[in-house]
């Protein structure tokens, strides 16, 4: 058995060498690139940690502006109800006074229209009722319409004040309207019962006037003494319409 | 054949021999340092298959030797790699015809052996001082002085004579089945050697560690908070 301290030597240096080339070339380049990965990926981790922090913190912040928004939208909503049902309320009330007042005036345009209606029904009735009696009185005896009428002008003469009748007395002529032309004997009938009634003698202008139908009226400038059928049916006619 | 015990010079530079170890070993040291220098040329943080097969390397000797100093491997990363690594591809050098392993050979095992030794006190001085390092040797009782002496040579006995049995006797079992049974007989026995190898520098690298971590000695509390913050790092 031999031992070489020569080889022992060169083998120990060789050895060291190999130790320094490979610590050179290989342990220290690859641990670099390795400590530089984790390095690298550490820092991407705290940038990917930041980045979701940074979005947890802006979803949190949408959130809570959601809700906001939900709120003032309630808010709003709730605010916006109440306004339209108290518009509704009032609109549904004015409506109810227009519909009440309108309801109040065509009650009165109904009723004013139906007192109008029956006004002008009962002036037609009235009108044709006149027509009718005039008609009918027409029918009379031309000697009927003036004579029997006399007595009746001259005792609304004699009911009279007496100043009025004095008055009479002292005009003249007097004029008279008549239904028809009267007669000699008619007008002297009727002179003498007037000259009885004012306690003298008078002048008197009489006219015909067909309308009067039948009677007389006398027409001085301070007294109207009406004794005719048309006056009775223009009174008659007035009675009428007051009472209806 | 020629005794494994036994070195014949090949030639000389000068007055020093050269023998066939440590030609073979200086190939190794030129092939090795050729591809560490290739394959390292272009690193890059999106890395490769063969930067991948590197790296892989790298953090398994790391993982090894942190599990077993419970220490950051930093310090110790080059050496027992490089052991590691040396041991390994010496091993498997006899797969080419005609070379011979140098850890075959008594002297390479010794030159690894003593930079081991040497790598164990001077990493125990440094890490506790040369009172510190050397009170280690009367634990747990000044007692053990002697024993603890002797220990630390038998250990660097065993660690040459481990490694230069198992490697000589696989080269010597392969020539002598070579020079029996001829050509292809001996591929089974050359590919459990390649396994003897293989266990054979894991061993070596991690009794390297063992030693190394013992003579360091605990780690103290705040290093090894800092250790555990770098392992749980993403």
């Amino acid at each position: 058995m031999s031992f070489d301290w020569w080889t022992l030597g060169l083998q120990t240096v060789n050895v060291l060498v190999l130790l320094w080339i490979l610590s050179h070339f290989l342990f220290r380049p690859v641990s670099e690139i390795i400590a530089q990965r984790q390095a690298a990926a550490t820092d991407e981790l705290s940038h990917a940690r930041a980045a979701r922090a940074e979005a947890e913190a802006a979803l949190v912040e949408a959130q809570a502006r959601d809700a906001a928004v939900a709120a003032r939208r309630g808010e709003l909503l709730f605010g916006a109800q109440t306004e339209a049902e108290s518009a509704k309320r009032q609109m549904l009330e004015e409506a109810r006074k227009e519909v009440a007042k309108l309801r109040t005036e065509a009650q009165a345009e109904a009723q004013r229209r139906h007192a109008e209606a029956q006004r002008a029904l009962q002036n037609e009735a009235a009108d044709l009722a006149v027509d009718i009696a005039g008609r009918l009185l027409e029918r009379l005896p031309k000697a009927t319409r003036t004579a029997g009428f006399i007595d009746g002008l001259a005792q609304a003469v004699a009911e009279l004040p007496e100043q009025t009748r004095d008055g009479l007395a002292s005009e003249a002529p007097v004029p008279v309207r008549a239904a028809q032309e009267l007669s000699a004997e008619e007008t002297a009938l009727l002179k003498s019962r007037l000259a009885g009634v004012l306690g003298r003698e008078i002048e008197l202008t009489v006219t015909a006037d067909p309308s009067l139908i039948a009677g007389l009226e006398l027409d001085a400038p301070h007294a109207v003494v009406r004794n005719h059928f048309r006056a009775d049916l223009d009174r008659i006619r007035q009675e009428l319409l007051r009472h209806d | 054949m020629d005794s494994p015990l036994t070195l014949d010079p090949l030639f000389h530079l000068g007055p020093v021999p050269i023998t066939e170890p440590v030609l073979v070993t200086w190939a190794i040291l030129l092939l090795l340092a050729l591809g560490t220098w290739l394959a390292t040329r272009r690193l890059s943080l999106t890395p490769g298959k063969l930067q991948t097969v590197l790296e892989l390397l790298v953090t398994t000797i790391d993982a090894q030797v942190r599990d077993t100093m419970q220490r950051d491997p930093a310090r110790f990363r080059a050496l027992i790699g490089t052991i590691f690594l040396f041991v390994l591809v010496a091993n498997w050098s006899s797969l080419v015809p005609g070379v011979e392993p140098p850890t075959a050979r008594l002297e390479t095992d010794a030159a690894l052996a003593l930079i081991v030794f040497a790598a164990t006190v001077w990493y125990g001085i440094a890490a506790q001082g040369l009172r510190g390092y050397l009170a280690t040797f009367a634990e747990p009782s000044w007692v053990m002085i002697p024993l603890n002496l002797v220990e630390q040579i038998t250990r660097t006995f065993s660690l040459i004579v481990r490694l230069f049995g198992n490697v000589m006797s696989g080269v010597f079992i392969i020539a002598i089945v070579l020079s029996l049974a001829g050509l292809l007989v001996p591929i089974p026995l050359m590919a459990l050697d390649l396994l003897t190898g293989a266990v054979q520098a894991y061993i070596f690298a991690v009794l390297a560690t063992v030693f190394i971590g013992a003579a360091v000695g605990e780690q103290t509390p705040a290093n090894s908070v800092s250790s555990a913050a770098k392992e749980t790092r993403p």
